[in-house]
C-alpha cells in the first residue's frame, strides 16, 4: 500500500481519506478472503490509517493536515455508508478494528474523538452495524476509554440537547449488545461519589425502562460472550449487574445529600421521582439474578463463574460504610429521614447479596459477607443475610424442594458451627418450633462481632 | 430464632411497603424466597401482589410454582377454584376475564393437572362435571380416560336428583358437550349399543328442547303485552328459556336438529351403519334407510341387529322431526308464548266444498264406501269398524289448505307426509315395530300432546275415524282445558274447541251424523259471530278445483270464527242433505238444508231448485221455523211463488202454529183468508230482514233449535 501514500498526498484531505477507506475495504476483503490467519492489518495500513484519517503529522516536518468541521461531517458521512453497505461481519469488523483500536500512541486521542462522533452519530440515525462494532470494541478496549465514549453519548443525548433522549432510548431495539455495554459503561462512569458522577435522571428513567422491557438485556453481552475469561484485563465488567447495584444501593444516601440545596428552596421535584426509579432497577436487578441459576447450569457454568466480582463487593461495603459514617458526622442528630436512607441502602445491599449468592452470580460464602460487611452499621435484613437462613426449619407443609438451585452450591457455613456449641441442645427438627427457639444461640458464630440479633420482631 | 419468625417478618416488611411502593415489596419477597425457598407464605404473598395487580404473566407463574411446590395448601386450591369458577362463567367482568387469562398462562400439563385435581375436589355433580369438560375441551387426550365416565356420571345424576324432564343440566352438558367430544374421539373404541344409548339420549333431549312448551313467565308476558302486541320487547321475552341449574346463555341451544344430525351422522359413522358417508339431510336418511328395509328379510343375527338399529333410530328421528315441524305449523301455540304467534291453529278435517253438490254424487260416493250400510229408509248403520276401509281410503287423499293464509302450506303438508312415511316403515316389519315401540315407552311419546296431535291428524288422514276418535278423546285428558279469560282474544277456547271440531269431521265421516251435529253445535254455542259478512274468497277459491275432486279429500280448516263457524254450518248441511233427499219425506230435515242453504248462496241453489221439486212433489211442505230463519231474498220469493197458482199452490205451513191455527178455524168461514193474510205479512216483514247478518241468524238458529236439530236426526 505504499504506492497509495503517493496517491493520497497531493489529494485534498476529505478524497484522500475517501480514498484510503475504499482501499481498506478491498484490502480486508482481500485478506478475508485469502484466509490469512490471523487476519490482521499490518501496520503500514495503521499508519496510512493515522496519517490519513484521523490527521496525525507523521513527523514534525510534515504539514498539519485538518479537516474544516462541514468536511468532518462528511467524512462521518461516508464512514457511516461504508459500514451500512459492508455485508459482511468479518469484514466489517476488522475495518472497525483497524480505524478505532487503540494503538496507545498520539493518534490515540484523535482516534477517541472520530468514534465517539461516529457512535453518537451512528445513534442518532440508527446505524445498526455501526452500533455491533462499537459493542465489540467497548468490549475489548480499556475501560477508562469505554467510560469517555459513554460520557460522549450522554453529554450529547441527554445532557447538550434537552428532548433528544427518545433518540437514544431506540439503541435498545437497534442493537441491545450495544445497549448492554453502554449500560455498563454509564454504571461504571456514574459511580454517585459526587453530583457530576451521579446519572442525570433522564439516563436513569431510560435505563430502567429498558431493563424492566427486557431483563435480559443485562445479561446479553455474557449470554453473547463464548467463554468466561476472554475479557482483556481492565475492560468493563461483562455484565452491568455490579454497576447497577452499586447505583441503587448507594442511591438512598447519594440523592439525599443531592436534595439538601433544593429542599431548602422548597423543590425537590426530581428527588421522589429517582427514589421509585432506584426502587424499580433494584427489583429489576434482583429479576436478573433470579434468571441466572437456569442460564448458568445451561452453560455449565454454576458455582464456577462469578459474575459478580468479590472485590467489586468489598469495595461496595466499604464505600457504603464511608458514606454512612459521613452521613452521621454531617447531620450531626440522625434525624428521621436519613435513618430511613441509610436502612434503605442496608436493605437493597442486603437484598443484594443474598439473591445474588442464591442465584450463582456471587461466589462466596456467608462468612466471607459477614467479613468485608462487619463494619457496617445493624440491620435486620442484612442480619438475617449474614447469618443465613435458620435449617432446622419446620415448616409443616412443605417438604424440601427440588426448586432451589442454590441449596446445593452456597455453601451455608453459620450451620457447620451450631453443633459444635456447648450450649447447644441436639437437635430435634420436629420438636424445636417454635417455642423451643429460644434455647438456639442467636448468633453463635458471632460472637464478640457487632451483630448481637437477629431481626428484632 | 426460628424460621417462622424470620419468614413472618420479611412477609410483614413486604406487607408494609406494597402500597408506597411495590418494587421495594417485591424485591424484599424475592430476597426471602431465596433465603426461605420453602416457606408457602412468602411465595403466596407474591402472588397476590401480582394478582391483586392483574399481571397475568408473572401472575400465572408464581401460581404455577404453588401449585407445584405446595399442592397440598388449602389455600391454593381455594385460588384454583375461584380461578376454575372463572373458567365455567360467561362473566364478563374484569376481574373474571383477568383469571381467565391467568389460567391460560400456565402451560398445558399444569391447566390439566389443576383442572383433574380442581375437579376431584369438587363435591356438586354440575360443578364437576362442568370443570372435566374444561379439561376435555383442552385436552383432547384426556378424552379418552374421562370421556365416557364423564357422561356416565352426568347420566346417573339425572336419576339420582330425580331430574323428571330429559331438558335438564346435566342432559344439556353430556348431549352439547360431552357426547360430541367421546364420539368424535378416533381414539375411543365405544360398544355400540353405548353408541345407540347415546343417540338416544341426544335425541331425547334435542326433541325434548325443540318442543318444549312456552316457559310460565314467557306466558305472564305474553298475556301482559296482549294490549301492546306492537312493542319490541315481546319477540325478545319469548326467546327466553333457562334450563334449571344452567345461565340463560347456556341455555340456549343452536340449531338443535342440525347438532342432532351431526351427532346422528357421527354415531352412524362410528357403528359403520350401511351407505352411511355423510348424511347431507333427514329427508336423505330417510330414503336411505327405507332403501336398506328390503334387506331386512333376509339378514340374521348382528347384522340383522345393526340394521335394525340404524333403521329404527333413523326413521324414528325423521318422524318426530317431520311430525314437529308440521304440528308446529298447525298449533303453533304449543311451541311459542301467545304473542309470537303469527298464524293460528289449524284443524285438519273432511272437506266440504262439495257439499253444495248434487246429492247423488254423494251417495254414490257414499255407496261406494259405506258399502255395507242399508240406505233403504235413509238411515246409515255405522260399522264396527272402519279399518280396512280406512286403509283404502287413506291413499292418495288430499289435503287443501287456503295457500294465502298458510305461506308455508307445502313445507307443512311435504312434513305432513314426510312423518307419515317414517311412521309406515316403521311399522312395516315386527321387528322394527318393536324397537321402536321401546323408544316411545323410555321417552313416554304418549304423554306428547304436539305428538299426539300428529299421530291424530295421520289417523284421520290413514281414514281411521273411529280410532281417531279414540285419540282425540285420550287428547282431551292429557289437555289441560285452558280458561278461557286466558286469551283476550277467544283464541284459547277456539283452540279447545278444536278437538270437538275434529271430532265432529270424524263422526260425519262414520256416517254418525247426530254425534256429529252434537259435536258441532257445541262448538257453534261457544263462537261468537262475527260482525261483517264473510268474504267469497276462499268459497271460490276452492270451487274451481271442485270438479277434479274425490270427495273424500280433506282440509287444513284455519281455527278462527270466521272459518270455524261456516265449517259448522256447511258440516251440518252435509248431515242433512242425505237424509232430506230421500224417498221418504222428512220435512224438517228439508227445512234445515233450506235455512242452511243460505250460506254461501248461491252456491246452494241446485239443492235448493232440488228442494222445491221435492216441495211441489209433495205438494206441501210444514217447516215452522221458516220465518224465523229463511231472509234470504230469492228464497222468500220462491216460496210465495210456490203458493200461487202458478206455482202449484203449494201448502206452506211456515208458521209457528200454523197447524194449530187451521185446525182451530176450519169450522169457521174465511179463516184460509186470515191464514194467508198471516203469511203475507209474515213474507213482507221477512224481505224487511234480508239485510241482517246472514251469521247470526244462522248462530242464532244453531243456538235455538239445537234440541230438535240432534233430534232430527237417528
Amino acid at each position: 500500500m505504499g504506492d497509495i501514500r503517493q496517491s493520497l498526498l497531493p489529494r485534498d484531505v476529505l478524497s484522500a481519506a475517501k480514498e484510503l477507506l475504499y482501499h481498506l475495504d478491498i484490502y480486508i476483503c482481500n485478506m478475508v478472503q485469502s484466509g490469512r490467519q490471523p487476519p490482521q492489518v499490518d501496520t503500514k495500513t495503521l499508519d496510512l490509517i493515522e496519517e490519513f484519517i484521523l490527521h496525525t503529522p507523521k513527523d514534525r516536518n510534515a504539514p498539519v493536515r485538518r479537516m474544516s468541521a462541514l468536511q468532518e461531517l462528511q467524512l462521518l458521512e461516508i464512514m457511516c455508508s461504508c459500514f451500512q453497505e459492508q455485508s459482511r461481519d468479518t469484514v466489517r469488523q476488522l475495518m472497525f478494528s483497524a480505524l478505532f483500536n487503540l494503538q496507545g500512541n498520539q493518534a490515540d486521542e484523535s482516534r477517541m474523538a472520530l468514534l465517539s462522533k461516529l457512535v453518537s452519530m451512528a445513534v442518532a440515525v440508527g446505524r445498526v452495524p455501526i452500533l455491533e462494532c462499537a459493542a465489540t470494541w467497548l468490549q475489548r478496549t480499556h475501560r477508562v476509554y469505554c467510560v469517555r465514549l459513554a460520557q460522549v453519548l450522554v453529554d450529547d443525548y441527554c445532557s447538550m440537547v434537552p428532548g433528544s433522549g427518545p433518540t437514544l432510548q431506540n439503541i435498545h431495539s437497534a442493537s441491545p449488545r450495544f445497549c448492554c455495554q453502554f449500560i455498563t459503561a454509564v454504571t461504571t462512569l456514574y459511580d454517585l461519589t459526587s453530583e457530576e458522577l451521579t446519572p442525570p435522571l433522564e439516563l436513569l428513567q431510560m435505563i430502567v425502562s429498558w431493563i424492566q422491557d427486557d431483563h435480559r438485556l443485562v445479561l446479553i453481552t455474557f449470554l453473547n460472550s463464548p467463554l468466561s475469561g476472554s475479557q482483556p484485563l481492565s475492560s468493563l465488567d461483562v455484565t452491568p449487574l455490579g454497576g447497577l447495584i452499586r447505583w441503587c444501593v448507594k442511591a438512598p444516601l447519594a440523592y439525599r445529600r443531592d436534595r439538601k440545596p433544593t429542599s431548602s428552596d422548597g423543590s425537590s421535584d426530581g428527588a421522589p421521582d429517582a427514589a421509585r426509579l432506584f426502587s424499580a432497577l433494584h427489583l429489576s436487578v434482583l429479576q436478573v439474578f433470579m434468571l441466572l441459576p437456569t442460564i448458568l447450569n445451561e452453560k455449565g457454568l454454576f458455582g464456577r463463574l462469578a459474575l459478580l466480582q468479590m472485590e467489586s463487593v468489598a469495595a461496595l461495603t466499604s464505600d457504603l460504610s464511608r458514606l454512612l459514617d459521613q452521613a452521621d458526622k454531617h447531620t450531626h442528630a440522625a434525624t428521621a429521614d436519613a435513618h430511613a436512607a441509610s436502612q434503605l441502602a442496608l436493605d437493597r445491599l442486603a437484598q443484594a447479596l443474598q439473591v445474588a449468592m442464591a442465584s450463582g452470580a456471587l461466589l462466596c460464602s456467608r462468612e466471607d459477607l459477614r467479613a468485608i460487611c462487619s463494619r457496617l452499621p445493624h440491620n435486620n435484613l442484612l442480619q438475617l443475610v449474614l447469618s443465613g437462613p435458620v435449617m432446622y426449619y419446620n415448616n409443616i407443609h412443605t417438604p424440601p424442594l427440588a426448586y432451589s438451585p442454590h441449596a446445593a452450591h452456597s455453601p451455608i457455613p453459620s450451620h457447620a458451627a451450631i453443633p459444635t456449641l456447648p450450649a447447644h441442645t441436639p437437635h430435634t427438627p420436629l420438636a424445636t418450633h417454635p417455642a423451643s427457639h429460644a434455647q438456639y444461640p442467636a448468633q453463635p458464630f458471632m460472637s464478640g462481632m457487632p451483630f448481637p440479633f437477629r431481626p428484632g420482631h | 430464632m426460628s424460621a417462622q419468625k424470620d419468614c413472618e417478618f420479611l412477609v410483614k416488611r413486604a406487607r408494609e411497603l406494597v402500597s408506597d411502593d411495590p418494587c421495594a415489596a417485591k424485591a424484599w419477597l424475592i430476597t426471602a424466597r431465596t433465603l426461605y425457598p420453602t416457606d408457602f407464605n412468602i411465595q403466596y404473598e407474591m402472588y397476590i401482589i401480582e394478582r391483586n395487580a392483574e399481571r397475568t404473566a408473572s401472575a400465572g407463574r408464581l401460581l404455577y410454582d404453588m401449585f407445584i411446590n405446595f399442592p397440598d395448601q388449602p389455600i391454593v386450591w381455594r385460588e384454583i377454584a375461584v380461578i376454575t369458577a372463572a373458567l365455567r362463567s360467561d362473566s364478563q367482568e374484569k376481574h373474571a376475564q383477568f383469571l381467565r387469562a391467568l389460567f391460560e398462562t400456565l402451560p398445558g400439563r399444569v391447566q390439566c393437572e389443576m383442572l383433574l385435581k380442581a375437579t376431584e375436589q369438587c363435591f356438586n355433580t354440575l360443578e364437576k362435571a362442568e370443570m372435566l369438560l374444561l379439561l376435555l375441551k383442552r385436552f383432547p387426550e384426556s378424552v379418552v380416560q374421562h370421556g365416557v365416565n364423564l357422561g356416565e356420571t352426568l347420566l346417573e345424576a339425572e336419576v339420582s336428583e330425580n331430574v323428571e324432564s330429559p331438558v335438564n343440566c346435566f342432559r344439556k352438558l353430556f348431549v352439547c358437550d360431552v357426547l360430541p367430544l367421546v364420539i368424535s374421539n378416533m381414539d375411543m373404541r365405544l360398544p355400540a349399543s353405548l353408541m345407540q344409548k347415546y343417540i338416544l339420549k341426544a335425541a331425547e333431549f334435542y326433541i325434548g328442547y325443540v318442543t318444549r312448551g312456552p316457559s310460565a313467565d314467557m306466558q305472564i308476558q305474553g298475556s301482559q303485552d296482549g294490549a301492546t302486541l306492537k312493542s319490541p320487547g315481546v319477540s325478545r321475552g319469548s326467546q327466553r328459556y333457562v334450563i334449571d341449574g344452567l345461565s340463560e346463555k347456556s341455555s340456549v341451544v343452536a340449531e338443535p336438529w342440525e347438532r342432532l344430525l351431526d351427532v346422528l351422522t357421527m354415531v352412524g359413522a362410528r357403528c359403520e351403519w350401511q351407505g352411511d358417508k355423510g348424511q347431507r339431510s333427514y329427508i336423505d336418511m330417510l330414503q336411505r334407510v327405507k332403501e336398506l328395509c328390503r334387506y331386512l328379510p333376509g339378514l340374521e343375527g348382528e347384522t340383522r341387529s345393526r340394521y335394525y338399529s340404524q333403521v329404527v333410530i333413523c326413521a324414528a328421528l325423521v318422524l318426530f322431526r317431520s311430525a314437529f315441524l308440521y304440528v308446529s305449523a298447525v298449533q303453533p301455540s304449543l311451541f311459542q308464548g301467545v304473542a309470537g304467534i303469527t298464524s293460528g291453529p289449524w284443524i285438519l278435517v273432511e272437506d266440504l266444498s262439495l257439499v253444495y253438490s248434487d246429492v247423488e254424487v254423494d251417495r254414490g260416493m257414499l255407496k261406494h264406501t259405506h258399502k255395507k250400510r242399508k240406505l233403504a229408509d235413509g238411515r246409515e248403520k255405522t260399522m264396527s269398524s272402519d279399518d280396512e276401509e280406512g286403509l283404502g281410503k287413506g291413499r292418495g287423499r288430499h289435503i287443501l289448505v287456503n295457500k294465502t293464509e298458510m305461506p308455508n302450506w307445502s313445507e307443512t303438508l311435504e312434513s305432513f307426509r314426510t312423518a307419515r312415511e317414517s311412521w309406515d316403515l316403521l311399522h312395516s316389519h315386527d321387528g322394527l315395530e318393536a324397537e321402536f315401540k321401546k323408544i316411545c315407552s323410555a321417552w313416554k311419546t304418549e304423554s306428547w300432546l304436539w305428538f299426539r296431535i300428529f299421530v291424530t291428524d295421520m289417523i284421520i288422514y290413514q281414514g281411521h275415524y273411529r280410532k281417531a276418535l279414540s285419540s282425540l278423546h285420550q287428547m282431551a285428558a292429557v289437555q289441560q282445558p285452558q280458561p278461557p279469560q286466558q286469551s283476550p282474544t277467544g283464541q284459547a277456547s277456539l283452540e279447545h274447541h278444536r278437538a270437538l271440531i275434529q271430532q265432529a269431521s270424524c263422526h260425519y265421516a262414520l256416517g254418525e251424523y247426530r254425534m256429529a251435529c252434537e259435536k258441532l253445535l257445541d262448538v257453534v254455542s261457544g263462537l261468537v259471530p262475527p260482525n261483517s259478512e264473510l268474504t267469497k274468497a276462499t268459497e271460490d277459491h276452492s270451487r274451481i278445483k271442485s270438479k277434479t275432486r274425490k270427495g273424500n279429500d280433506l282440509r287444513l280448516l284455519p281455527c278462527t270464527t270466521r272459518a270455524v263457524l261456516p265449517f259448522c254450518l256447511q258440516l251440518m248441511l252435509a248431515c242433512f242433505k242425505l237424509r232430506a233427499f230421500t224417498d221418504s219425506r222428512d220435512d224438517l230435515s228439508l227445512g234445515h238444508v233450506v235455512v242452511l242453504l243460505q250460506l254461501d248462496w248461491p252456491q246452494g241453489e241446485i239443492l235448493f231448485l232440488k228442494a222445491v221439486d221435492k216441495i211441489c212433489q209433495q205438494g206441501s211442505f210444514q217447516y215452522e221455523n221458516f220465518f224465523n230463519y229463511v231472509t234470504n231474498i230469492d228464497m222468500l220469493e220462491e216460496f210465495a211463488y210456490l203458493r200461487t197458482p202458478e206455482g202449484g199452490r203449494i201448502q206452506l205451513e211456515l208458521l209457528p202454529n200454523q197447524g194449530m191455527l187451521i185446525k182451530h178455524h176450519t169450522v169457521t168461514r174465511g179463516i184460509t183468508k186470515g191464514v194467508k193474510e198471516d203469511f203475507r205479512l209474515a213474507m213482507e216483514r221477512q224481505v224487511s230482514r234480508c239485510g241482517e247478518n246472514l251469521l247470526s241468524v244462522l248462530h242464532r238458529f244453531c243456538i235455538n233449535e239445537k234440541i230438535i236439530i240432534v233430534q232430527s236426526l237417528p
